[in-house]
């Protein structure tokens, strides 16, 4: 899984990054909780909220073809996980072959739940999508997330691509270097890369640490100012929620 | 990939896993400001990158399966239980938003089963270790080692609970295919958690945080912990073996799904259970843990003075 | 009064290896000096001496005649501009505005500000826009003149220089030369690259071995071959 695809947002400009980060992070939060929530059989009620996300995506002015990309690792995984409901819930079997047995339970739930994650999934992706990690930093804060989370993610971004070109860089080194070698060999050099990965991050982190020093650096990451809420975010979160939570408190209360 | 998805869990799952995750998080939070100095931050940044890198990391195990690192206890025993949460915690936090690895939904269960009993767990389960073993280098090696295949257990244990009272899945495949899995990952994770220690300990033994050294008294309990837990062990491993369905009665009583085991045999009845049911057991979880966390460090270890 | 007086600069590394034997050298307002020495010379640890990083085990740093020790150190700090080796470690947040900001904002500037200040500096070293990139988006010279934008933006009295010019192209090369050619501070210029030296600077102090061997006009110090050669830096190579 590549964390490169972090810098690439679509920078499409349009009414979604028009908006606040923090805003479309609490909006994203809402579908995919309210989303996640929903009680298994709201099939009608799923249906709502798909036609809210897909709305969020064109509004996103999303091409197809990327959300379809993002969507497909995540997708195969929920996918397989869900297909072990097919086997695993009990009840009449609509087909089995010796003790393994697919029940029309198993069916159902397994559609449901299916359906409920990749709605869900969609939402996320609306957010990765539009939405920069400097900016997503900058909503966190806003959030008032603790200070040791902001930090940590703060310095940890550029660490870990410094940290990861090293790694690559000993890696290639390593793959020059032995050109035979059955697996044991290659786990011994993949340990030996992770322990040299990691005694140059601390080294990083050490120098990085004096730099911050020599600029004044007392505890804690200072920041510029935040934007400000404007109506058409405030208007994006206070509509989106309203809408997820009529459907998904209308979806429990009917069963 | 192996964080719970979003759409699996249930409502009360999902509250009662992100209540107890922030009032983790919360405590977290209080204990690293007594001690969070400027030094510390580049620390907080690396070892954030290093989960991120390591998480990253698929090792094939063969067979066409492969596992990837938690590494939740070598951030606990170089940053130390609190900080090692928080920063487990970012991790889980950026992979569910922007990488849709775990649900966003499903965060508070994550933070919960691979922050809080990953870290913290995993943590306590090396100091433990630590007050019967001794603090020389190679035993806080194999410490660490099994530590961190114990955390990874607790992990998959966990999950496989939460998906259990979410009425998702029944208890025991639940337990049999989540749990079985992280036995694997759990191998893995023990292995290069007890060689990257070995490398930390050797080269840069000053980054790793300070265990307090156990007194006598609190030896002789941790013997006497670990005898007892080898003892219930056995008993509860006869017990469920010999009585298949003990689990699914005693969450029954506690008034929750009623899960059937049979596949032949009566109508399943959707997730029915009462709200109740599942908060509580959450909240009952999360306080036995606690209590049991409170309990082990008061007992277990004498409290150093402050360098 | 000088901006910088170091006197018997002493040091040892905490396992006992000495680094420093004894440097002491001035630099006043206006100057610009190259400090000359091969690898290992001791070059990097005495400029890690002069804001603080490093405290000696024996002598003294004076900026602008106050001595630098703990109470001093803030003030210091924001009088001597040091720029790394490596850029990479003096770029390590998400972008490059927080980067130059932080050090104002850490100095008490207010937000707005510290942004214009950084937005300033950024369009003075060629960098207009760079403001939302990422350090690893751009190229090693930019990635450098980033980094010198975080140091300057302070507006220090003394900015000090660790082989600025190390990994860049012949383009990159001139482009940062020509800027600090440019510029105002006075100039402490650490390198092994005496073209650099001899472009930028009118003064050479040698370092070799931990200690001052000379301390001359530099175009005396780059005529002086056998000198040059005798302590380790780069002459012409014989064909």
């Amino acid at each position: 899984m590549s964390f490169r695809h972090l810098d690439q947002y679509a920078t499409v400009p349009s009414p979604m990054t028009r908006t606040l980060p923090t805003a479309r992070v609490l909006a994203v939060v809402v579908v995919a909780v309210g989303t996640a929530t929903l009680p298994l059989g709201a099939w009608r009620h799923l249906a709502v909220l798909a036609a809210i996300v897909v709305g969020l995506v064109a509004a996103a002015k999303l091409p197809a073809r990327a959300v379809v990309t993002r969507l497909a690792g995540p997708f195969v995984f929920i996918l397989l996980a869900s297909a072990a409901l097919l086997v695993l819930v009990p009840g009449e079997p609509l087909w089995h072959m010796g003790p393994v047995g697919i029940s029309k339970a198993g069916v159902e739930r397994f559609g449901f739940v299916l359906g409920r994650a990749s709605v869900a999934l969609t939402a996320a992706v609306i957010l990765v999508s539009t939405t920069s990690f400097p900016e997503l930093l900058h909503a966190l804060r806003q959030l008032r997330l603790p200070a040791v989370v902001i930090t940590a993610l703060g310095l940890g971004y550029r660490l870990l691509y410094l940290l990861v070109d090293e790694i690559e860089r000993l890696q290639r080194a390593a793959r020059s270097r032995n050109a035979a070698g059955g697996a044991a060999r290659r786990r011994h050099v993949l340990v030996g890369i992770g322990a040299s990965a990691m005694a140059r991050a601390f080294a990083r982190g050490e120098r990085t640490h004096s730099a911050m020093l020599a600029r004044g650096f007392a505890g804690d990451l200072p920041s510029l100012t935040p934007r400000h809420w404007d109506l058409r975010s405030s208007l994006l979160l206070v509509a989106l929620s309203g809408a997820v939570a009529a459907v998904t408190v209308a979806a429990h209360l009917e069963f | 990939m192996a964080h719970i998805p979003d759409g699996f869990l249930s409502v009360p799952v999902m509250a009662g896993s992100a209540t107890a995750s922030v009032a983790a998080l919360a405590l977290a939070v209080r204990r690293t400001r007594r001690h969070l100095e400027e030094r510390e931050a580049p620390v907080l940044g690396a070892a954030t990158a290093f989960v991120f890198a390591a998480q990253m990391l698929n090792f094939p195990l063969g067979a066409g399966t492969s596992a990837h690192l938690l590494g939740g206890v070598l951030v606990g025993v170089i940053l130390g239980p609190w900080a090692g949460m928080l920063v487990m915690f970012a991790v889980l936090l950026v992979q569910a938003l922007l990488f849709q690895d775990g649900g966003i939904g499903a965060l508070g269960a994550n933070t919960l089963n691979m922050a809080v009993f990953g870290v913290g767990g995993g943590v306590l389960v090396y100091r433990w270790l630590l007050a019967l073993l001794g603090v020389g280098l190679r035993r806080r090696v194999a410490a660490g080692a099994a530590a961190a295949f114990a955390s990874t257990m607790l992990v998959g244990i966990a999950a496989a609970v939460e998906l259990a009272l979410s009425g998702t899945v029944p208890i025991g495949p639940a337990l049999v295919a989540v749990g079985g899995g992280h036995v694997l990952m759990g191998v893995g994770e023990g292995v290069i958690t007890g060689a990257i220690l070995q490398m930390v300990l050797r080269g840069r033994p000053e980054l790793v945080s300070g265990v307090p050294e156990p007194s006598r008294s609190g030896r002789v309990l941790a013997w006497g912990f670990a005898v007892a837990a080898v003892v219930l062990a056995v008993v509860a491993g006869y017990g469920a073996s010999s009585r298949p369905d003990t689990l699914e009665r005693a969450i029954d009583r506690l008034g929750i799904a009623r899960l059937e085991t049979s596949y032949l045999t009566a109508p399943f009845s959707d997730y029915s259970a009462p709200v109740g049911g599942a908060w509580l057991a959450a909240l009952v979880g999360l306080v036995v843990v606690f209590v049991v966390a409170w309990v082990v460090s008061r007992l277990f270890l004498r409290r150093s003075p402050p360098p | 009064m000088s901006l910088l007086d170091v006197a018997a600069l002493e040091f040892h590394y905490p396992d006992g290896t000495p680094a420093l034997a004894g440097v002491s050298f001035v630099v006043d307002r206006g100057e610009r000096v190259a400090l000359l020495g091969p690898t290992g010379s001791g070059k990097s640890t005495v400029l890690q001496h002069l804001n603080g990083l490093l405290v000696p085990t024996a002598g003294a740093v004076r900026i602008d005649g106050t001595l630098l020790g703990a109470e001093f150190l803030r003030e210091a700090r924001r009088m001597v501009g040091l720029v790394f080796q490596d850029p990479n470690d003096q770029l390590f947040l998400p972008t490059l505005i927080e980067d130059v900001a932080f050090g104002p904002l850490n100095d008490g500037v207010p937000a707005d500000a510290a942004r214009r200040r950084a937005e300033a500096i950024l369009e003075e070293l060629g960098l207009h826009g760079f403001g939302q990139r990422a350090a690893h988006h751009l190229s090693g010279g930019e990635r450098r003149l980033a980094a010198l934008a975080t140091v300057l933006v302070s507006r220090p009295a003394l900015l000090v220089l660790d082989e600025p010019t190390g990994d860049l192209d012949a383009r990159s090369r001139r482009r940062l030369v020509q800027l600090l050619q440019g510029r105002e501070e006075t100039l402490l210029v650490a390198t092994h690259d005496l073209e650099v030296a001899g472009a930028l600077c009118d003064r050479g102090i040698v370092l070799y071995d931990g200690a001052v061997v000379a301390d001359r006009p530099l175009r005396d110090l780059l005529a002086d071959l056998p000198f040059l050669e005798r302590h380790g830096l780069a002459a012409p190579l014989a064909r």
